[in-house]
């Protein structure tokens, strides 16, 4: 290999299939970490060493090291869990982690600060119940996203489907996750490679890698932010025929570092079902081997799709999978939130959305959330599914058993809020765990929905679906890039304000005011609450607003992005 | 006696003021202290090689055995002003540790005195478990016509007061010992009773003095004096007082470093500070409101400072009842009740349930002096130079619906300040001191009981020892109560540390223990102590010590397949050779 490539290639690559000194790292008990290399490694087997930071100015006077303790994020196909494995999560949370479970915006659930020593024991126990976090984080195919849909339960089985087929395909082959977490026989040293990792070979992924299946008309799982999309293209029974393939989709960036940027996909064609799965793997290896192993800032997809030109990728695709696209057939999104409440599904079933602010699945007083759900997973006999805007659904209630469910529910306060705006929020998790928060996010967007809200009240838009995302970093974890209110963490207490996305998730919004502190924010969107209340025409979303009335220019594209920024003076005539 | 005889001649080859000073000292002496200056004067010439002056010969000295059973250090400290005093007075002193007690040894004995203490729950301190074992069961010789005494310390906070003493006491009857000087219960306050007891128990047991020593002469040995280290009440500054748990921990445990401006007392590697503490202003207040007594500056001052205000002994309960004659009290005494109501009570909840009308002298009567507080030195002066460590762990709890608070840990933790002043003693413990450099050692100190261990790998540090060290931490969480962790850590780097295991028990759903982890490494720890490394075991009395020797013995028993009365033996044996050594309170 040669030198000039990142740090984290030479460590892939000596790494011995993702074993590095792992095991050995586990046996010191006296500190609570691993070293820097297998803290790059353990990634591939779904945690994060991490500290608390909101611990960290007490720990050095105490005589401690930092309060370490590793997140680990198990992984979910498409978000369903059986009501058994969600009451073994919940345990687990209990048993090992901070207490509480951590629904993601790609459909998990994260546990956060378990400590080294209680690492295998929580591994063997979601093991145990058929679940577990290999390649949840790392350079490689990550957790496959599914949309939700409930209510269009045949599609959602194909689609499923679809997805549990390329989570397996893409499944690294190494045993070291067996070896070290579950005590599995170390198989003796050596494996040829093709024979271990068949698809990644030594090096894995040049990053992360994310693959998204929506069914129009929702696209809940904003498959415009992953690298590798499926829009199911649906015959006239409802049932899937084939697929638009989209390429280059992500969010991360870095401030003041142009060259770094959000992108929104590109729809590269179509395919029949039957070849979904080889267009796929194509796609993986297409990256795998075109995407920049040098510069990890410029090593997703999303940025060979940008140099090489979206033809050269299609071309590539096509010759390594023998499959020809063809164009690209017509389909329409209608938005990438949640629809909340009761839902039909075709089984004569029905589906009850819940809304979990933030994702965050804990008791708290007066909301005892998790023991709620704790006691629905002991009735319920459908399933649970993990919305990728951070909320639960519990799928194919019988009729006989919904009211119960919906008053437990009800009483713990795990129904959708009133408020359009609250009802349309996501917030990464930022601190306290999150290493590399510059700013809060969980924790405080919920108190400037507050504020805003009673802007919105004043205004009479209280009931108004309006898209707010906010993350406590540029990384963009929870995609405020294609929320319509978009706030991205810039140093304690300041965040950028982005505005102008599209409220089905195609188009992405445009930095409108930097370094804003909490009343700069409320001040900066009152006026334009006011100004759409009185100018919006007819089912006109805020975010398309914002960018007609002339509050912000438009971006096209990843490319474009940082173009043109900043506040317009608005020429609402309009 | 008087001694008028004695004084000086003005002829004498002194000036005046010598004489005149002679006088003062050489009038009033005792018969006994006169014969001892001879003796003394005689000697000094002999060893100077000055004209030898034939010294009058002494009586032949009468053998006595001073037996002592010490944990830390107050029935060894009083076992040797007995044999001071006993040597003065003719007699010809054994000095005995009841951990060395050989009991075909004690049958030879003419004269015994005992000098016990009690621990635990009305148990036999530590180090002396094994031969009160024997000296109570069946293998005890006989002790026909054996003149004893016996001196039983303890503390009335306790159910069982003095039980060690007065079992002895009973115990020393039974075998046929004559009983000469009756026993006296020492409570925290000893000093006093003790010195007096060892006054009159001298005086009976020594031979009959007032003729035999006139113008004899007491030999006095000249053998280097021991000099022994600072223990006076001394005054030191707090320079850092910092509460080393998270503040997400529900306990509090502050390491607190201290400087003296008189010079650092000498302390040892497992060695003690007495703490002074003072009561909580804001309980003592309680105390007088509810006896009426709010008023009273000057028994408020004396409360707080010196009063133990919060212990409620059975004696105490007494006390009130008869002075106040508050007929409840009595009931309650009389229906053999009050025993059982003490359990988990303080004076505030006798005054509280039986208000009656009450004085100072009352209050002063039912409270005893306000006791020091030992605490393990932290440190060693190799490291830290003029500085004293100390790790106190504020104890609070609730009992009958009133929350509780450890005087002295809160005293420490609530009201010191970086930069105050305490007042320390030094508490010098040579039975948990550091075997020679080259020597391994196993330290066992969960919670606080790693206090002592610091000091240790401090000092090993310092004189970089050969021998290896194995720390066996415990405590509730690893995140937020791993006390001085990052000393740990640099010790295991540079060496001054071996290995470490740690056992945290709120970490799981299954709790883990020390003699858990003892257990996981049995087969290294029984190596390590076959090639002669001494165990040290620290920190809770009540259940740890007990859990971690029974490990250590089921360790034996597995590692070495021996029957479970082989494994109880090989770490008897251990005891016996000094090489498992425990300081636990
Ligand atoms: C939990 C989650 C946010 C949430 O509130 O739900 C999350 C949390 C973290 N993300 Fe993320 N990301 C999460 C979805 C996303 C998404 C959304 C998506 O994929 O649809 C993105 C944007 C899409 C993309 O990948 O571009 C995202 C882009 C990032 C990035 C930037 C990647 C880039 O190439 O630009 C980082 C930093 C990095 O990888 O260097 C990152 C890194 C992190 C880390 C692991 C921080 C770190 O690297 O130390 C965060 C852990 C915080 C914590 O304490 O839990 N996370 N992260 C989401 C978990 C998803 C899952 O279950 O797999
Ligand atoms: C040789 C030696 C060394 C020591 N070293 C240390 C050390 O290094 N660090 C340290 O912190 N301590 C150490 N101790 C213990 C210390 O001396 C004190 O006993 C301790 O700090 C409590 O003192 P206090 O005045 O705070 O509490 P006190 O006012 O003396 O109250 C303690 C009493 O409260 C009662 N009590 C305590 N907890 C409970 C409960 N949960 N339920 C009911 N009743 C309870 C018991 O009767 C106990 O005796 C050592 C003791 C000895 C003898
Ligand atoms: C942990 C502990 C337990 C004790 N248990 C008793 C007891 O049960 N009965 C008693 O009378 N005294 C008890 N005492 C008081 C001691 O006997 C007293 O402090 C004595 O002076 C100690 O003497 P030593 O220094 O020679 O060991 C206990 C003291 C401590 C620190
Ligand atoms: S967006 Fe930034 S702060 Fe938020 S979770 Fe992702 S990496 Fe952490």
């Amino acid at each position: 290999m040669t030198d000039d490539v990142s740090r984290n290639e030479h460590l892939k690559e000596a790494s011995r299939y993702l074993r590095g000194t792992i095991a050995e790292g586990l046996r010191d008990e006296v500190t609570g970490a691993i070293v820097e290399d297998d803290q790059q490694l353990v990634k591939f087997h779904g945690m994060y060493l991490q500290d608390d930071r909101d611990l960290r100015p007490e720990r050095t006077r105490k005589k401690m090291e930092k309060a370490f303790g590793f997140m680990i994020r198990v992984r979910i196909t498409g978000g369903c869990l059986s009501p058994a494995q969600w009451l073994a999560l919940d345990k687990i949370a209990r048993d090992y982690g901070n207490g509480g479970m951590r629904l993601t915006t790609r459909q998990t659930v994260q546990l956060h600060g378990v400590i080294k020593t209680n690492v295998k024991d929580t591994i063997k126990a979601i093991d145990a119940v058929l679940l577990n976090s290999i390649a949840a984080c790392g350079d490689i195919n990550r957790n496959v996203m599914c949309v939700v849909n409930p209510d269009q339960s045949r599609a959602h089985a194909t689609a499923i489907e679809f997805a549990r087929a390329a989570t397996e395909r893409f499944l690294p082959h190494t045993p070291a996750y067996r070896e070290i977490w579950l005590d599995g026989e170390r198989i003796a040293g050596g494996e040829p490679e093709d024979v271990v990792e068949p698809i990644y070979g030594k090096t894995y992924m040049p990053r992360k890698f994310k693959i998204g299946i929506a069914v129009p008309p929702s696209n809940d799982i904003d498959v415009y932010a992953s690298d590798l999309g499926f829009i199911a293209i649906l015959d006239d029974k409802g049932e899937i025929a084939g697929w638009n393939v989209t390429v280059g989709g992500g969010m991360g960036m870095t401030h003041g570092e142009p060259e770094t940027y959000p992108r929104t996909a590109d729809v590269m064609g179509y395919c029949s079902a039957a070849d979904a799965l080889d267009v796929a793997e194509a796609g993986v290896t297409v990256q795998r081997d075109w995407g920049d192993r040098k510069n990890r800032k410029h090593a997703r997809f999303k940025y060979t799709v940008e140099d090489r030109g979206l033809d050269a990728v299609r071309a590539e695709v096509e010759s390594r999978s023998g499959v020809k696209l063809e164009p690209a057939k017509p389909f329409t999104f209608t938005s990438n939130g949640d629809r909340f409440g009761w839902s039909a599904g075709t089984d004569g079933r029905g589906h009850l959305t819940l809304f979990v602010e933030n994702g965050r699945v804990i008791d708290r007083p007066g909301k005892p959330q998790m023991s709620a759900l704790r006691e629905i997973a002991r009735i319920h006999d459908g399933d649970f599914r993990i919305t990728p805007n951070q909320n639960l659904i519990i799928t194919s209630v019988p009729t006989d058993r919904q009211a119960e469910i919906e008053r437990i529910a009800r009483d713990a306060g795990l129904l959708a809020p009133w408020s359009g705006l609250r009802r349309n929020s996501m917030a990464c998790v930022a601190l306290p765990t999150c290493g590399l928060a510059l700013a809060e996010s969980e924790r405080y967007l919920p108190d400037l929905i507050d504020a805003l809200d009673k802007s919105l009240a004043t205004h009479g838009l209280s009931a108004d679906d309006i898209v707010i995302r906010m993350t406590g970093c540029p990384n963009g974890c929870a995609r405020p890039y294609i929320a319509e209110i978009g706030l991205v963490g810039k140093g304690p207490g300041r965040y950028n304000l982005y505005l102008g996305a599209a409220f089905d998730g195609s188009r992405m919004s445009k930095l409108y005011m930097p370094d804003l502190d909490h009343d700069g924010i409320v001040a900066a969107l009152d006026p334009i609450f006011a100004a759409y209340a009185a100018k919006r025409e007819n089912g006109e979303h805020f975010g398309d607003f914002t960018i007609r009335a002339g509050f912000v220019a438009k971006t096209s594209n990843g490319a474009d992005f940082h173009a043109n920024s900043g506040p317009k003076q608005p020429s609402v005539a309009a | 006696m008087s001694s008028s005889f004695a004084t000086i001649p003005k002829t004498a080859p002194f000036t005046e003021e010598d004489v005149a000073l002679l006088n003062r000292v050489v009038g009033p002496a005792s018969a006994v202290q006169r014969a001892w200056l001879a003796g003394f004067l005689a000697g000094v010439e002999s060893v100077q090689g000055g004209a030898a002056q034939p010294s009058a010969p002494a009586r032949p000295a009468e053998p006595i055995t001073i037996l002592y059973a010490s944990e830390s250090g107050n029935c060894e400290k009083l076992a040797n002003d007995f044999a001071k005093s006993a040597r003065k007075n003719g007699l010809k002193p054994t000095l005995l540790d009841m951990a060395d007690l050989d009991m075909t040894a004690l049958a030879s004995a003419k004269k015994l005195v005992v000098i016990a203490a009690t621990w635990g729950e009305g148990e036999p301190p530590a180090r002396a478990v094994r031969s009160y074992g024997e000296f109570m069961g069946e293998g005890a010789p006989r002790l026909d016509g054996v003149e004893f005494g016996v001196l039983a310390l303890g503390d009335t906070a306790y159910v069982e007061f003095c039980a060690i003493g007065k079992a002895i006491d009973a115990r020393l009857e039974a075998l046929g010992g004559k009983r000469v000087v009756t026993r006296v219960d020492c409570d925290l306050d000893f000093a006093e009773p003790a010195t007096r007891w060892i006054g009159d128990a001298v005086k009976t047991l020594a031979p009959p003095q007032d003729e035999a020593s006139r113008g004899s002469v007491i030999e006095v040995d000249f053998s280097k004096p021991a000099r022994s280290p600072n223990t006076d009440i001394v005054e030191a500054e707090i320079t850092e007082l910092v509460n080393l748990n998270s503040s997400r921990s529900d306990k509090e445990t502050v390491h607190l470093a201290l400087t003296f401006d008189g010079g650092v007392p000498a302390y040892q590697p497992g060695d003690s500070l007495d703490v002074y503490a003072e009561n909580d202003p804001v309980y003592v207040d309680e105390l007088l409101k509810l006896a009426g007594l709010s008023g009273d500056a000057k028994l408020r001052e004396d409360f707080i400072k010196s009063r133990d205000v919060t212990t409620l002994s059975y004696k105490a309960i007494e006390t009130y009842a008869t002075q106040t004659g508050h007929t409840y009290v009595k009931t309650l005494i009389d229906d053999g009740e009050a025993k059982q109501w003490i359990i988990g009570r303080q004076l505030i909840d006798l005054i509280a349930m039986f208000p009656t009308h009450l004085t100072a002298e009352h209050l002063h009567a039912v409270t005893r002096p306000l006791a020091p507080r030992a605490y393990s030195i932290a440190s060693s002066r190799a490291e830290v130079s003029d500085e004293a460590h100390l790790l106190i762990s504020a104890v609070r709890y609730v009992t009958n619906g009133r929350a509780r608070k450890g005087v002295a840990s809160n005293y420490v933790a609530e009201r010191l300040k970086r930069g105050g002043r305490v007042r320390v003693k030094l508490k010098p413990n040579k039975h948990f001191a550091l075997p020679a450099p080259d020597k391994d050692i196993i330290m066992v100190g969960p919670g606080t009981g790693v206090a002592p261990f610091r000091a240790f790998v401090q000092e090993r540090r310092a004189v970089n020892a050969s021998g290896k060290s194995w720390l066996f931490f415990g405590d509730r969480q690893f995140t937020h109560d791993f006390l001085y962790q990052l000393d740990w850590q640099e010790a295991l780097a540079d060496g001054a540390l071996t290995r470490m295991d740690v056992a945290f028990s709120r970490d799981t759903p299954k709790k883990v223990y020390v003699q858990h982890k003892i257990w996981d490494q049995r087969h290294d720890l029984v190596a390590w102590l076959d090639g002669g490394a001494s165990f040290y075991v620290c920190g809770d009395a009540m259940h740890m010590a007990k859990d971690v020797r029974g490990a250590l013995v089921a360790a034996y028993a597995d590692v070495k397949a021996l029957t479970p009365e082989a494994a109880e033996q090989a770490v008897a044996g251990l005891e016996r050779d000094k090489r498992y050594l425990t300081d636990t309170y």
